[in-house]
């Protein structure tokens, strides 16, 4: 089972680099236990043939028009579709928090954000080693720049994520579980530039989650 | 022959995988299969020609995507046709076999989406959706529906309905459980039995997900619990990615062995799955082909379930916990009004937490639309609580509607032996399943002696059985009178409760508390009774799991009598519990300023009696102390140096100090602020923040109006409506759910004109909330505390 990173759950609850007071932190090692103990973590990955045009890419027959996708699989030779989740479980727990526990709830919620990516972490390690030799771009998920929202049932879908790991969408677009990512992952034969500095290069820059990275 | 004879005298085989044989013959990665029913008939006659030659004798159609949700209407292909042709090929190929055992199931798979609450397909809207395919499968001349590959018991119950309401055919359902042995949103090989086999299945199992040995310690649970025909279609073991490709691990021979052992453990139907071909099922055949075949057999165990897990009525008492229910509780009455739901939730996790295995659920009022409220408050529950749910209602609309939307099977109270509440209920327990509580009355009241009573079970189960009902489904109550009234009624009831469980082989149920009605120190009698009772071997009581007596008695009786391996259950319940907490005394506690500052519910709790007992006036505590603490807090937050967590442990704390204040008002209100709509906008699932403004709103004094979370803009409107609303709080994470927030505040704006908006969610900005034409973007919860005193105070 991969853990919580506690920084990232506190990043998420705004501690900024703060540390929690006791009681806070009493708390939150209570809920990251409920959290694990709730999530069942499942992922999925499917390779793509990947053909870089202007203005988008092809994913196979799938045609994705998006500068900003295109722009961070530059240089790459093919791509992954990617999913992962923590499951209903996680929705369930943070539901039942909502009724009246309110702090753990928001805690819930901050634990299981910091799981679901410390997930997708390990998952792109995993297969980062089935290309050796290669490299792996970060995750680029549908809502980053213009990669639109309304990509994600059709990303879903040349998944097979519903039946292979229970990954859905609403109609609106929205992941359920609510705690699941998707992304597409460039394979590159070179290191290339890439966005390692995570949220840091989103042009949100007021956000109140911004990851510190002075 | 028909499916359903073949079934009971010998062993059948399905047939195995086809996303990777299709693939071989050229589907593309992107391609719906099913289309090729229509574009490549051939290729999929093939297939259903190599399975059968391979010893398969039920062929799968070609179907298991095949909803109207992946072809819709006007689309490319139509769905009628798909389905019409996949049966269709798969009857010719069947009619060409020179045996006369071979069958065509009517494949379905999941619908791709997932039920509310989690997800935003309606339970009726799934059931519509599997309609359809049914109706057209069966014309087509398919000789069962098989439902597979399900991983969401609801979605499962969904299907199975669609099937029985739309056709005559057999049903066969198979789930996927994981290496955890559990479904994906849950279940356990137990609840999943007690759901299907309540539902009437004729057959169910497991597919996918696993290899043939990793499935093995799920049959055995299988083969433990279920009372029908047992099918088991496992993958070729695990999956395995190799050079961009999903390949799997176990071969023809490997597999066989494997069917092989599973055949042996009691299972009458095999198959394959995922990367099973006709290579393996050939071997499989030839493997199991002449084993000994054991026809199902009925296990005689009485389950109930929810989505997560199954509980036995026997042999250990089960406890079904009574609080859920307004009677007599004025405060439970208003929460019932008013939907608070969050009131009911609270009552269920603290009996939960008590012990309770199953719960009660009654929300009889007398000026209240009972159907609409029971499905509201049981959804509620079963959205978060993994307690099997006992449904108490006397109106059979209301039952029924409930029964239908349970997510498992349910307990239902009651049935009497009076003719038309056999005549309503009965029905209604062989379409959607349930173990049903019988109360020892009919049209003549409640018979005086233990016989009499005996004589209704007798008639309860005699009668039910002429609806399918098989005796193992029914709970006979015996009743229980106050003895304070008629001094020989505990011994009538318990001399009821041995006779029904000796002479009828039936389980028992007592409500225990009515015997010491008017007696003074009423636990001395209950527990005494309840102990009486489970020695005659009553199997469930309804009683309150709060009363730590009859808790008490119910443990330590499991412990004696063996029903609680090394007193397990006993020592996690009272192990480490012997000395008890020297009580905190009132007078010298940390102040209540001090305790919500801190974030200390119960201290807070505390210290506000202790202000009162100090002859401090309710309206003073809220003004001079927990208003001014709570001030202190959000401008910690708003400056920085205190953090969300603290701002809610605070809030939580001031909401436990209110509640002891408001017990003191004798009844009366707090005054309010003025009343807040909040609600998360239609399409949008999440709804943290919302929640935390409302904490927030409420320690003001601001009578929320939670709408919930995915509310539809009239419905808002409605709400924004009603007297004293000045404000109306939306949110929305996304830029596809501010879409509804847009027209939500248009339809505000029209409908409404005289109310506020404020908008919040992770996406929003103050140039963006004014550009869906929001009166004002609330960047945190005591933004929007702010804005709303502004609103409400001017």
């Amino acid at each position: 089972m991969i853990h919580t990173p506690r920084s990232e759950a506190l990043r998420y609850l705004g501690y900024r680099g703060a540390q929690p007071d006791e009681a806070t932190a009493a708390l939150l090692d209570e809920r990251i236990q409920a959290v694990e103990g709730a999530a069942d973590p499942r992922w999925t990955s499917v390779e793509v043939p990947l053909t870089l045009r202007p203005g988008g890419v092809e994913l196979g027959d799938w045609s994705i028009d998006s500068e900003k996708l295109r722009a961070h699989l530059e240089g790459c030779t093919a791509a992954l579709l990617f999913g992962a989740t923590l499951g209903v479980g996680v929705d369930r727990l943070i539901a039942r928090s909502a009724a009246g526990q309110v702090t753990r709830a928001a805690m819930d919620q901050a634990v299981a954000a910091a799981l679901i990516e410390a997930v997708c972490d390990d998952a792109c390690d995993q297969l980062a080693q089935r290309y050796p030799g290669k490299y792996l771009r970060p995750r680029f998920s549908p809502g980053y720049g213009d990669f639109p929202l309304t990509a994600q049932p059709e990303l879903l879908r040349r998944l097979d994520s519903p039946r292979k790991i229970g990954l859905t969408a609403t109609d609106t677009c929205l992941l359920a579980p609510i705690k699941s990512v998707t992304a597409v992952i460039g394979v590159a034969n070179t290191p290339g530039k890439c966005h390692a500095g995570g949220c840091a290069t989103c042009s949100k820059t007021n956000c109140a989650f911004r990851r510190d990275t002075t | 022959m028909k499916f359903i004879d073949a079934l009971h005298s010998q062993r059948l085989f399905f047939d195995g995988g086809t996303g990777t044989l299709l693939q071989a013959q050229g589907l593309k990665g992107g391609e719906l299969p099913e289309t090729w029913n229509l574009l490549h008939p051939d290729r999929i006659s093939n297939l259903h020609r190599a399975y059968l030659k391979a010893g398969s004798n039920i062929l799968c159609t070609n179907t298991f995507g095949a909803n109207a949700l992946k072809f819709p209407a006007g689309g490319q292909f139509d769905l009628e046709e798909l389905v019409t042709a996949g049966v269709r090929l798969a009857c010719e190929a069947r009619d060409a076999d020179p045996r006369p055992d071979v069958f065509v199931a009517l494949d379905m798979g999941p619908t791709g989406k997932l039920l509310k609450p989690m997800g935003d397909l309606d339970f009726e809207d799934a059931v519509a959706l599997y309609a359809q395919v049914v109706k057209a499968g069966a014309a087509a001349g398919a000789d069962l529906v098989l439902i597979e590959t399900m991983s969401d018991s609801y979605e499962a119950k969904a299907a199975v309905l669609a099937a029985k309401e739309n056709s005559d055919l057999p049903v066969v359902v198979t789930t996927v459980y994981g290496e955890n042995g559990k479904l994906l949103t849950g279940g356990t090989p137990a609840s999943t039995v007690a759901l299907l086999e309540g539902l009437g299945v004729d057959a169910l199992g497991v597919n996918c997900g696993l290899g043939p040995a990793q499935m093995v310690p799920i049959v055995k649970q299988l083969v433990e619990y279920a009372s029908v025909p047992l099918v088991v279609n496992p993958n070729a073991g695990l999956p395995h990615a190799c050079d961009g490709c999903t390949v799997f691990d176990v071969g023809p021979a490997e597999f066989a062995v494997h069917m092989g052992t599973i055949a042996d453990l009691g299972v009458q139907i095999l198959g394959g799955c995922c990367g099973t071909t006709p290579d393996h099922i050939e071997a499989a055949v030839d493997v199991c082909r002449d084993k000994p075949f054991t026809p199902a057999a009925d296990k005689g165990r009485t389950l109930v379930s929810s989505y997560a897990q199954a509980v036995e009525i026997g042999p250990a008492p089960v406890v079904i916990g009574e609080r859920i229910n307004p009677t007599g509780k004025k405060k439970f009455q208003q929460a019932l009004r008013d939907h608070n739901i969050e009131y009911l939730l609270n009552e269920a996790f603290a009996q939960e937490e008590a012990g309770a295995q199953v719960l009660d659920v009654n929300v009889g009022l007398p000026e209240i639309d009972e159907p609409a409220l029971l499905v509201e408050v049981m959804e509620a529950l079963q959205a978060v609580l993994p307690l099997p749910l006992q449904l108490d209602t006397s109106d059979p609309e209301a039952m029924e509607r409930a029964m239908r939307r349970y997510n498992g099977k349910p307990m239902l109270n009651s049935v009497s032996g009076k003719a038309e509440s056999m005549a309503a209920l009965f029905p209604l327990v062989k379409k959607y399943g349930g173990v049903v509580v019988g109360l020892a009355l009919d049209e003549n009241g409640i018979p005086p002696t233990a016989e009499g009573r005996l004589a209704i079970a007798r008639k309860i189960c005699d009668t039910a059985a002429q609806y399918g009902i098989p005796k193992k489904e029914i709970v006979i109550d015996p009743l229980t009178l106050t003895i304070s009234s008629e001094p020989e009624a505990a011994r009538i009831t318990l001399e009821a409760v041995g006779r029904i469980k000796q002479e009828l082989g039936v389980s028992t149920i007592l409500g225990v508390s009515n015997v010491s009605f008017g007696l003074p120190k009423r636990e001395l009698v209950n527990t005494a009774f309840f102990t009486m009772a489970l020695q005659q071997g009553l199997d469930c009581a309804i009683l309150n799991p709060n009363n730590a007596a009859m808790m008490g008695a119910w443990r330590g009786y499991q412990a004696l009598m063996g029903l609680d391996p090394q007193c397990g259950r006993y020592i996690a319940a009272y192990g480490g519990q012997e000395t008890t907490a020297a009580p905190v005394s009132s007078t010298d506690g940390p102040s209540l300023t001090d305790c919500v500052l801190r974030g200390s519910k119960e201290g807070a709790a505390q210290a506000a009696k202790a202000a009162l007992d100090g002859g401090k006036a309710p309206l003073d505590i809220v003004d001079s102390v927990l208003i001014p603490a709570l001030d202190q807090v959000g401008q910690g937050f708003e400056k920085g140096t205190l953090f969300l967590p603290q701002l809610l442990m605070s809030a939580e704390a001031a909401k436990a100090a209110f509640e002891v204040v408001q017990n003191a008002m004798s009844g009366e209100d707090r005054p309010s602020q003025g009343a807040v709509v909040l609600a998360t906008v239609k399409g949008d699932i999440h709804d943290i923040g919302k929640n935390i403004v409302k904490v927030l709103l409420e320690n003001y004094s601001f009578a929320v109006i939670d709408l919930g979370r995915d509310v539809a803009p009239e419905r808002i409107v409605e709400a924004a409506g009603q007297p004293g609303v000045k404000l109306v709080g939306l949110s929305a994470l996304m830029t596809t759910t501010v879409v509804s927030m847009e027209e939500t505040i248009r339809q505000l704006r029209s409908t409404c004109p005289q109310v506020k908006i404020v908008v919040g969610g992770a996406v929003l900005t103050p140039a963006y909330a004014d550009q869906i034409g929001a009166d004002c973007y609330a960047k945190d919860a005591m933004a929007t505390v702010r804005y709303a005193k502004e609103i409400y105070q001017g």
